[in-house]
């Protein structure tokens, strides 16, 4: 019992190490490198758990009405029938389910930078605190349309998912970690080497100082439109995995505190501006959250109020202490290597300075140091 | 007779704007937008909470406690977190998301205050309204006539604080420009205290209204948030006159529009009223960032008001 349990707190552990490092990647591609706050990754996941909810389960149950199957008429009431019907259906056709989960991510993909290219309409004009409000006025309004509009996500009741991975006979969350894993791992490479491309001093530069790259003629509102599109799209694949992990979609699921201010705070305490920080940040605040989590009852008996408060107020508390004690993250950002670039040859001098020119008092080390790079200089020549 | 729909219309509005003006005081006063700001009416709604239930006192003496408690915790939020991330060259960016941590964080204490009051108390303080504790004038509830004179009260005397006190003055010198005004000889920090206590002082007093026509739960402050910075963001968010025309107009949006909407549409647009605040401050940002200053100023500016002006003064 106690083993079952080990291993049950590590896949989950892992499982939600792999869906938040991607969402805190995404936001230290956007905050870190491109500064532009990006408060809407609610927004995103809400949107690609909408995307399975309101499509990808049609097209299942559409599918098992071609296969014969019994399906009750209501798209809510008769939802547990329904899933329980075409969970057994998928037992025996595994290819099926395989291919609709990579549907579900394909559209995720696709659709969510479709619709980052909507949410993008305020950055167009709005940059700063402006941005961070709109955004969570959106990430708000996703939840209210989310809970009174029926047919997006079975309303205050939700919606099932059908277990497509039921010709797998062992842990379906393992699977799944295992799959979320490797989707970080690929979108860590992507984003380490789009921040190490041209595009990525690009946008770096767009962190340091907008004016300026505005005043060299590089398009400032279209750089800012394109890191919110990939960002949303990558973050709607989250929202996918999630619903398939819970195999339940509702709107509430999609909480701004969960999916916005928790990858901030892994961001901000693991340190903007590169990606071990943000590893290292979300696989320290995934451990201690999901610890209590799984150690509710227990923590419990030492709190007389329930323990979800307890998590609300170490969330503000770690991002507080955070930002007064540790401003850079635990791991500050490091001038960026760009593999392929001489760097001797950006810092070599061309003309030798004499010493005794200098007013900084010089140690006897630093004038032989002098003296062998002039002979070398005129060797070279 | 008064009918009760223009009557919800007027407390909501007038708590609103009481709302508004404070968030707008801290906008101009610090440059942040400050999240934390409907926490502060929690603090109030759960201040008369104990004070009329636990304690069994009249609601209204919960106008200056909360007041008080407010103006204290906005003045301990910040000096312990606002000024420190400040003196360490914090962005706007980290000390807005510094306000929205304290958000979370306050929203939790509250929620673990109402827990506490229901294990002590056995009463149930996580859905209430205290219309029974309130007076009657002249068959009306009290709160109505309380809080538009409230309201205009607050309105008279922010205005002539800001334009005939020292103080005031200095307040709106530091708001143009803070190395200026400490130039003069203005104690920046002061004024910087001093705003944080009016604007949460005021917040937590508009809270403690709430009960009193309005069912309150933990989270109501959480909601009030993005009502007020609808408010402020359609008066202008750089303008506290603005933000009386803000508050009235989301206040008349919020009820008479749902109500109006409601007769037209069914009953099923009362769902998506806590939509209208974040669809006007989406609009307002989209469409005119300044608000309602900003269009009188475009319409100013714009060609036919022009050669109108100018043929005028052409003699």
């Amino acid at each position: 019992m106690v083993e079952s349990t080990l291993v049950r707190s590590i896949i989950d552990i892992a499982m939600f190490f792999g869906l938040y490092v991607i969402l805190a990647m995404a936001l230290n591609f956007q905050f870190g490198n491109g500064g532009v706050p990006n408060m809407g990754s609610a927004v995103s996941v809400a949107f690609g758990g909408y995307i399975v909810s309101a499509f990808i389960l049609r097209l299942i149950f559409w599918i098992g009405q071609g296969a014969n199957i019994e399906l009750g008429p209501d798209w809510v009431y008769d939802n547990i029938h329904n899933v329980d019907m075409m969970t057994v259906f998928f037992k025996e056709h595994a290819l099926l389910g395989i291919s609709l989960f990579v549907l579900a991510l394909t559209l995720g993909l696709v659709l969510g930078t479709l619709f980052g290219y909507i949410i993008s309409f305020p950055a167009i004009k709005l940059q700063g605190t402006y941005l961070m409000i709109t955004l969570i006025a959106m990430s708000e309004a996703s939840q209210v349309i989310g809970r009174n509009y029926v047919p997006i996500s079975g309303g205050t009741l939700g919606v099932r998912v059908p277990n497509i991975f039921s010709f797998y006979e062992g842990d379906r969350s393992l699977l799944l970690a295992i799959i979320t894993l490797s989707i970080g791992i690929v979108v860590f490479f992507i984003f380490s080497t789009m921040i190490n491309s041209p595009y990525g001093r690009l946008i770096r530069a767009l962190r340091e100082n907008e004016t300026t790259l505005n005043s060299t003629g590089k398009n400032v509102t279209g750089i800012r439109r394109n890191l919110l599109m990939f960002s949303s799209g990558i973050t709607s694949v989250v929202g996918v995995l999630i619903v398939f992990y819970f195999s339940y979609s509702t709107s509430s699921i999609y909480m701004m505190s969960t999916y916005t201010f928790w990858p901030w705070l892994m961001l901000l305490v693991g340190g903007a501006g590169n990606n071990a920080g943000t590893f290292l940040g979300a696989l320290l605040v995934i451990s201690i959250r999901r610890l209590i989590i799984i150690f509710k009852w227990e923590l419990t008996e030492f709190f007389w109020f329930p323990v979800a408060f307890l998590e609300n107020i170490l969330l503000g508390a770690l991002l507080l202490v955070t930002m007064i004690f540790k401003p850079n993250g635990l791991i500050p950002e490091k001038s960026l290597y760009i593999p392929g670039l001489k760097y001797y040859k950006l810092i070599r001098e061309s003309a030798p300075v004499s010493w005794r020119v200098s007013h900084e008092r010089r140690s006897l080390l630093d004038i032989i140091q002098f003296w062998r790079r002039k002979e070398r200089l005129k060797s070279e020549e | 007779m008064i009918p009760p729909l223009l009557m919800s219309f007027s407390v909501y509005a007038s708590l609103i704007t009481i709302l508004a003006i404070g968030y707008t005081l801290t906008y101009i006063i610090s440059h942040i937008p400050n999240f934390a700001h409907g926490t502060y009416a929690g603090l109030g709604i759960y201040t008369t909470y104990t004070l009329t239930r636990v304690m069994r006192f009249n609601p209204y003496i919960s106008c200056p406690v909360g007041f008080v408690v407010g103006g204290i915790m906005g003045l301990i939020l910040y000096i312990i977190v606002i000024k420190t991330l400040r003196m360490m060259g914090g962005s706007l960016i980290v000390l807005t998301i510094a306000t929205l941590a304290i958000q979370i964080t306050m929203d939790a204490l509250i929620n673990i205050y109402a827990t506490f009051l229901r294990i002590r108390t056995e009463s149930w303080a996580f859905m209430f309204v205290l219309k029974l504790n309130d007076f009657k004038w002249l068959g009306y509830q009290g709160i109505f006539p309380v809080s538009l004179l409230l309201c205009i009260t607050i309105v008279i005397i922010l205005h002539l604080f800001l334009t005939r006190t020292k103080m005031g003055i200095a307040m709106r010198a530091t708001s143009e420009n803070v190395e200026l005004a400490q130039v003069v000889g203005i104690d920046a920090d002061l004024i910087q205290m001093l705003s944080w206590f009016i604007t949460g002082g005021l917040a937590s007093l508009s809270g403690t209204l709430f009960p009193l026509w309005f069912e309150c739960n933990p989270s109501t402050a959480n909601r009030l948030i993005n009502v007020t910075m609808a408010g402020s963001l359609f008066g202008g968010i750089n303008n506290i006159y603005g933000a009386i025309i803000g508050g009235f107009f989301v206040g008349a949006t919020e009820i008479i529009g749902t109500t109006a909407l409601m007769y037209l549409f069914g009953p099923i647009v009362g769902e998506y009223r806590y939509m209208i605040p974040l669809v006007v401050v989406i609009l307002v940002l989209l469409l005119e960032p300044q608000g309602v200053p900003g269009i009188i100023k475009r319409i100013r500016d714009s060609t036919k008001f022009a050669s109108l002006y100018s043929r005028r003064r052409k003699w």
